[in-house]
């Protein structure tokens, strides 16, 4: 499978909670190229072995934001909390899909023109979802299920891709596309491939899992926002711009700089994302687990975070694959 | 007519743009009745009944969608647009689009995680949106798509028991019933037209009228119903379930008394919409030439003008019912 097909298969199935439809896609993929076991956290982990004991750690997330439903009224409309962060302006009629016994297909009501007064975006307990099932409701949905976007990854124009969870699955895609490249080669060390739950709900379950393999060095690999009409640019990436090397005071200087000067001097795309403190990602967890990691963040740019039209450049992706196959084959900072 | 009802959603036609959904009908409607196109796209067509109408009866059903115009390309390659009839912001924040009917864009935005202040909880105003093809400047978008091109919010028409969830059932409901309404046979003779341009201004039906120059007419529309969590027993205008919507006022049109009082008693399954709010055709019909007596009959739709409006089968096949017991009272001269 290409790194397109896998990206869109990813981001078109599921993992939130206890459903793990995109986590089993990963694993199948993953075992082709690497020993595979799974932990107690249920985070999904595969070794390539290399030629000393030393290890590097990537890592990246499986779980998507959506909702968790708290409330079914006897007419059929739910109430939900959000898991992750979510804009509730975009929420009005939009179709989701809700995990009950079987999967429904939902929409979130909108204010009706009529009504005067303007929609209330201070909490999500005010938007209902029209489950279409009415008083049925109750048989096939119940309180804990999830509910998630509804929208297949779709092609804008030859090189961009949006949908629905591209947030993190392009980074399991890079993953996995990394294991396909180095399980053919030699390598230097120990190269671990950690595919996260729980990221966009406390980087939790990055947490334990670096805990378990104890790498000497770790990539977190996720997204970060690419530029839009709206957006100052002094406060984003460039979507086409290449992958996006993280450089901030909790993350490994020297992994950085190795990161940036080698895609300097192999021409791969790239650009440079500067943070005054912690990342947002994965990697601000992983560098404090035990005695400590030394971390660093390279990121994908994307447009419209956390909705179900997210947008990344494929060059964007595969800049990073290059980028990381290349800082690994040549050592890390060992 | 379900059937017909799922093909006519998953056409794009906006207002003004009419062509692919009026291809549609003819050929639906060819050999069922006689039919021409006016100057601005309306189809006029005839049915011959099994009688002569001693009133001549006019059924309208509108073929135009809300949708989106491209105004400019910037020189990143994203698409600045405008509204073709009323969209509310919520309703295309974030959503998937697609452009002459070929094209993929999204109407993209600030992340949430960017919003500073109260800027995430307000909405943006609607003239800062844009849609971004993937395009990565002005002269890969120009490859794509023009200034002047249509777009409509991508949906997918979803039946779930009794209901649908799909973009343009306002007022493809009204256009699937009339299409019925003229392949079976009828009593009487009646005109039907598919009119254009309603949602900029009830504009075709005004000139379709003039042509037809009925004595009583039938407007099949979409119409809102807010019978949602949340909303007042007071405001929901009509709930899903109970029936045809038959108007007694709306903010275009105060319809003839006598015609919605004979469709309550009917014996069809229908319920008055119990608001004065919106407007459709009926606006411009009854007030051609020297007057027309107007019915509306209208199929409930939640989250009306969005790609996700949801009715209720039931009352599509309650609207069709009551329309063609209407078309014989007042073809034969009874009301």
């Amino acid at each position: 499978m290409d790194i397109k097909e896998l990206i869109v298969k990813l981001s078109d199935a599921v993992s939130i909670g206890n459903i793990t439809e995109a986590r089993d896609i990963a694993y199948g993929e993953l075992s082709k190229y690497a020993d595979c076991r799974k932990t107690d956290s249920l985070t999904v982990i595969g070794e390539i072995k290399g030629e000393s004991d030393y290890t590097l750690m990537l890592d990246a997330h499986i779980d998507e934001v959506g909702f968790i439903v708290k409330d079914i009224d006897k007419n059929g409309f739910l109430t939900v909390e959000k898991c992750g962060g979510i804009d509730l302006r975009s929420l009005p009629s939009r179709v989701v899909t809700i995990h009950g016994k079987r999967a429904v297909t939902g929409v979130f009501c909108s204010t009706p023109p009529h009504l005067k007064e303007k929609a209330n975006f201070e909490s999500i307990d005010g938007i209902k979802i029209d489950t279409l099932l009415g008083s049925a409701a109750a048989e096939v949905i119940s309180i804990g299920d999830y509910m998630t976007y509804n929208a297949k990854a779709a092609h804008l124009s030859d090189r961009r891709i949006s949908g629905k969870a591209l947030d993190d699955r392009v980074g399991v895609a890079v993953l996995l596309d990394l294991a396909r490249r180095l399980s053919a080669k030699r390598l230097p060390f120990n190269v671990v491939f950690c595919i996260s739950d729980m990221e966009e709900l406390g980087t939790r379950g990055a947490r334990t899992a670096t805990y378990e393999v104890s790498p000497d060095e770790a990539i977190a690999i996720d997204v970060s926002f690419a530029d839009g009409p709206d957006i100052p640019a002094l406060e984003c990436g460039k979507l086409g711009g290449g992958a996006m090397v993280g450089i901030a005071p909790i993350l490994d200087r020297q992994m950085s700089d190795k990161l940036t000067a080698l895609a300097a001097s192999a021409s791969i795309p790239y650009q440079t994302e500067v943070m005054g403190s912690a990342t947002g990602t994965d990697g601000d967890v992983i560098s404090i687990t035990r005695k400590g990691v030394r971390t660093a963040v390279v990121s994908i740019p994307i447009r419209n975070m956390h909705t179900d039209v997210e947008i990344v450049d494929i060059n964007d992706v595969t800049a990073v694959c290059d980028l990381l196959e290349k800082y690994i084959l040549e050592g890390g900072v060992r | 007519m379900l059937q017909f009802l799922r093909e006519l959603c998953a056409i794009d036609g906006t207002s003004g743009d009419e062509c692919a959904v009026r291809d549609y009908i003819i050929s639906k409607i060819e050999g069922n009745c006689e039919y021409n196109i006016d100057a601005l796209g309306n189809i006029i067509a005839f049915k011959k009944g099994k009688n002569r109408a001693k009133k001549k009866v006019m059924l309208d059903a509108h073929m135009d969608e809300v949708g989106l115009v491209i105004t400019h390309i910037t020189d990143d390659g994203f698409l600045k647009f405008c509204t073709v009839g009323g969209i509310n912001c919520e309703s295309m924040m974030f959503r998937r689009v697609k452009i002459n009917g070929n094209t993929i864009g999204v109407i993209g935005g600030k992340p949430i995680h960017l919003c500073k202040g109260d800027e995430g909880k307000k909405l943006p105003e609607t003239d800062s949106l844009y849609i971004d093809i993937g395009a990565c400047d002005r002269a890969a978008a120009e490859k794509m798509v023009a200034v002047g091109d249509r777009a409509v919010i991508c949906s997918e028409f979803t039946l779930c028991e009794n209901k649908i969830m799909s973009k343009a059932l306002d007022d493809r409901v009204g256009c699937a019933i009339l299409i019925k309404l003229i392949n079976e046979e009828s009593d009487y003779d009646f005109y039907a037209t598919f009119s254009v341009e309603e949602e900029v201004g009830l504009r075709g039906a005004r000139t379709a009228a003039y042509t037809v120059n009925p004595d009583c007419a039938i407007v099949l529309e979409g119409t809102t119903a807010a019978d949602i969590a949340g909303v007042k027993q007071e405001s929901r205008v009509c709930v899903l379930g109970k029936g045809a919507a038959v108007s007694f006022m709306d903010g275009a049109t105060v319809y003839d008394r006598e015609y919605y009082k004979a469709a309550l008693t009917s014996g069809i399954l229908c319920q008055p919409k119990c608001a004065v709010t919106g407007g459709n055709n009926a606006g411009a019909i009854h007030l051609t030439r020297s007057g027309v007596r107007t019915l509306a009959i209208s199929v409930p739709c939640r989250y009306i003008h969005s790609a996700s409006s949801v009715c209720d089968v039931n009352d599509i096949n309650a609207a069709y019912q009551l329309a063609r017991k209407m078309i014989s009272e007042m073809a034969s001269g009874s009301l």
